[in-house]
């Protein structure tokens, strides 16, 4: 009893945090809680819900195909649960699919948008097909419950064949799709990995592994109600699981020897060693476990040999989803925000997968004898009759608490910071080196512009030429460098100091220095910092100011420079390039910059990407400063 | 078939390309992101320079296959290679997927990460412009003729004939010409360009031919499963029967 409260109630909070950050990811996009990015579009919700999802939710067809095709009647009696797992199974890794969806309203558009030749058009028809049969399989067990819709129940059943028969059809087709959408990337997919025969390898280890999720279920389910195990009935299974997966090493391997990438495996680098853990997960415990006579018919032997097939068998999809694709950024960790959605897709099945095994006839497992062992009487989920009334209502009650505290809890973790800036970093702004000539390089990414700061000032005019750059004063100061207001390289700062102007510390001014008391306290409303700082802006500085929000350093140095650049590269006539982004940004060796920035910014991969000049300016302070 | 080439060993690294593409499609000022590092492609730069070690500037843009791996792996069709040559992007149709970003061998669609309703950013050669007539944006930006403009087949010729009169200037070959089948994106440089995109490129196959062959035998598999599960099941139930009458006659004897 404690065993299952224990464990639904982990579920449930898991789920609410989850619902908290999906509701977020629905209304702010993805950047707002995932790491995807263009160098990983497909993250975790692919990798462990989709793709290792399916596999697992194989026992679906398989386990049916060996009950009503090979008429095994001896596994009858775990057809209605194995149908169930491979229905929630489906039902996860669709609502996975539908989460990393772009556009999640736009899922239905395969249906009537044809296109035959992608692998993921047949996927997405197969998901929807195999999930109406599914349901057509499962139905009749709730109606069953229920006494409802008799007929159709029955005309279900009578019919049950051909669903059968269906279901093998396009779980065929789907398992072996899944390998099928990674055909397209042979460059991008680690040798180890990609295969032509990819389509067939899934097939066959969805095949092997769906047999061994029906006996992990049941496991577990055994465990948290106390049930008795028929043990020799499932290793006989999983025997029968265990060749398969045996041969999907075979194949596998005579794949990789075949096409000779042999090497590659024992070459030491840390793919090589992911695919040796995964081929001793996937293949060699559960066989080596399974092998032994002795070993076989013992329930940690079915533990071992499932649980070990299970994750090895979703490393594998996992490693083709994404794991081991060619990187062309950061290295993707997903956010938490991002596991936890994927682990409260699994939980909600969980939860459902609990819910059905509760209230419907899912197996006659006869009970352990409760004469002999009073201990193992199967309890169900009451929590006792302590409060409210019926324990049903009473658990209900302790279950929705910790469901609605986990979405509130859930809510206030998700981090504004990350939905207002949309994953940008802040990159504070150092200031330019040098004397006579300025190393400009507000970033340190060791590519930076030789500004000729004497030459400058010399041409322009002498003292009376700083305000045509230095077009702001800071109090007490006749020429403030750039980057004191343009603190950040690519975002705009709002320089007025709010805090700063009411702590003691600062000004320490009363409210009403600056704020009308009559009106509301607002930006809009308040006195200008003019009335105050008289000589804040210089006199004829050309840049003007209406708003105290700097732009970008970037944005700020190139509107500064790129003007005057410009005009002049039409004016004089041996200065024709001058208006040009090469003129500044030369790839000759910085001056001022440290060797050992340089020499970090100067491997032979590293590639400078220039940020184009803006041509659109959100802030509106660079129409002023022009 | 309309097609740009690009020669490198022109290119001064102005940006005009990329301010005027900027300006054509309406693209906001960007942000660097970590990923950016590799080719300053984003959902905002349709186009972008990188500076080389060598002092080179490479312009990367889509570029164009004429094959594209990307149409062939859209599920709803919402990338289309035209008759132009330009491969456009129907964002009415797309549901999201990404497909497109894993199948591309030059890594070039982007994705609006930050926005709740995304889609695939990519250069489509301003496909709006060539329709009637002009060049694309950047082509025309572009002001020492490093980038051009014209029909596929013209443009390999003159990229042959370039290289063919400074044979000691040019590195002899056209990138895109054979590469995933062709692009209709041309790059002509004096250094090795590779394949511009990943690392670890050996050979180019024209990648949609990879699927081609698992997508054909779609319904043999699924109706050769069927016909087997038929036959299996009529075998298991011939074999339960003869148990069954053999069962039979045991007890009768």
């Amino acid at each position: 009893m404690n065993r299952v409260k224990t464990f639904k109630s982990i579920l449930w909070t898991i789920t609410g945090l989850a619902v908290a950050f999906g509701m977020t990811r629905l209304f702010t996009g993805l950047g707002s809680v995932s790491n995807l990015s263009d160098s990983t579009p497909w993250g975790i919700w692919k990798g462990l819900n989709v793709l290792p999802g399916i596999a697992l939710a194989a026992g679906g067809f398989v386990v049916t195909a060996v009950i009503y095709i090979m008429r095994r009647e001896e596994y009858h009696r775990y057809a209605k649960v194995t149908v169930l797992l491979a229905f929630l199974g489906y039902i996860t890794a669709a609502t996975a699919l539908v989460a990393e969806l772009g556009l999640p309203w736009m899922v239905w558009h395969p249906i009537i948008y044809w296109q035959h030749h992608s692998a993921l058009f047949e996927v997405s028809w197969c998901v929807m097909l195999y999930l109406t049969v599914l349901f057509l399989e499962f139905i009749p067990v709730p109606l069953e419950h229920t006494g409802a819709f008799a007929g159709l129940r029955r005309f279900l059943n009578k019919y049950k064949l051909v669903l059968v028969f269906l279901g093998v059809m396009i779980s065929t087709l789907h398992q072996s799709s899944l390998g099928t959408l990674f055909l397209i990337t042979p460059e991008k997919l680690h040798a180890l990995w990609y295969s032509s025969l990819l389509p067939i390898l899934f097939f066959i280890s969805a095949v092997a592994v769906g047999p061994l999720v029906l006996i992990l279920a049941i496991l577990v389910i055994s465990y948290l109600y106390r049930k008795q195990i028929e043990t020799d009935k499932l290793a006989k299974l999983a025997g029968a699981s265990v060749i398969v997966l045996a041969l999907f090493g075979l194949v596998r391997l005579i794949d990789i020897v075949a096409t000779g990438k042999f090497g590659i495996i024992f070459d030491g680098s840390w793919q090589s060693d992911i695919f040796l853990i995964e081929l001793l997960l996937s293949v060699i415990v559960p066989v080596v476990v399974m092998g032994f006579k002795r070993l076989r018919h013992t329930p940690s032997a079915l533990w071992i040999a499932s649980s070990s097939a299970v994750i090895g068998i979703g490393l594998q999809r996992a490693n083709v989803a994404g794991i081991m694709l060619v990187r062309t950024g950061p290295i993707y960790v997903p956010t938490f925000y991002e596991i936890t959605i994927s682990l409260g897709i699994l939980s909600a099945a969980a939860l459902a997968f609990l819910f059905c095994v509760e209230r419907f006839k899912m197996w006659e497992v006869p009970w352990e004898d409760p004469e002999e062992n009073p201990e193992a009487v199967p309890h169900f989920d009451n929590v006792g009759e302590v409060w409210l009334g019926t324990p049903r209502i009473a658990s209900r009650t302790v279950y929705s608490l910790i469901f609605v505290i986990a979405l509130a809890v859930g809510f206030a973790m998700i981090s504004t910071d990350r939905i207002e800036s949309a994953g940008i970093r802040d990159v504070p702004v150092k200031p330019a080196r040098g004397g006579d000539t300025l190393f400009v390089d507000g970033n340190l990414d060791g590519f930076g512009v030789e500004f000729a700061h004497k030459d400058h000032y010399d041409r322009e005019g002498g003292n009376s030429s700083c305000v045509i750059c230095h077009h702001m004063n800071l109090p007490y100061d006749k020429n403030s460098r750039c980057q004191e207001c343009h603190s950040q390289m690519y975002t705009a700062t709002d320089i007025f100091r709010h805090d700063w102007h009411a702590s003691p510390d600062g000004g320490n001014l009363a409210c009403d220095m600056c704020h009308n008391p009559n009106e509301q306290r607002a930006a809009e409303t308040a006195k200008s910092c003019a009335d105050c700082h008289k000589d804040l802006e210089p006199a004829n500085t050309p840049i003007k100011m209406e708003q105290y929000l700097a732009p970008s350093y970037a944005d700020a140095m190139h509107g500064v420079c790129i003007q005057c650049h410009k005009q002049r590269a039409t004016e004089l006539a041996d200065k024709e390039t001058l208006g040009q982004c090469s003129a500044c940004h030369k790839l000759d060796t910085p001056a001022y910059l440290p060797d050992e920035v340089y020499a970090k910014f100067r491997d032979s991969s590293f590639n400078h990407v220039v940020m184009p000049p803006a041509t659109v300016n959100k802030a509106g302070a660079r129409e002023k400063s022009e | 078939m309309k097609a740009i080439l690009t020669d490198i060993t022109k290119c001064i690294g102005c940006f005009e390309c990329v301010a005027a593409c900027k300006a054509s499609h309406g693209l906001e000022n960007d942000v660097p992101r970590d990923w950016h590092r590799n080719d300053g492609l984003s959902a905002k730069n349709w186009t972008a320079i990188v500076q080389r070690q060598s002092g080179h500037y490479i312009r990367k843009q889509c570029r164009h296959c004429l094959e594209p791996a990307c149409e062939s792996a859209c599920p709803v069709a919402a990338l289309i290679h035209t008759d132009t040559g330009a491969v456009i992007y129907d964002p009415s149709k797309c549901i999201g997927c990404r497909y497109c970003m894993i199948a591309c061998p030059y890594g070039i669609p982007r994705y609006n990460w930050e926005d709740a309703v995304p889609y695939i950013q990519k250069c489509d050669m301003c496909y709006d412009r060539i329709k009637r007539g002009l060049q694309p944006a950047c082509t025309e930006a572009c002001p020492n003729g490093a980038t051009i403009f014209g029909d596929r087949d013209e443009l390999l010729a003159e990229a042959h004939r370039r290289i063919k009169a400074e044979p000691d200037k040019y590195f002899n070959r056209v990138f895109g010409e054979h590469e995933v089948g062709g692009t209709s994106v041309l790059y002509i440089a004096d250094i090795d360009l590779e394949f511009m995109s990943y690392p670890a490129h050996k050979d180019t196959p024209v990648l949609p031919e990879t699927t081609a062959a698992a997508m054909h035998a779609v319904p043999v598999a699924f109706l050769g499963m069927g016909a087997l599960m038929g036959g299996l099941y009529w075998f298991c139930k011939r074999r339960d029967q003869v148990q069954m009458e053999a069962r039979e006659g045991e007890d009768k004897e």
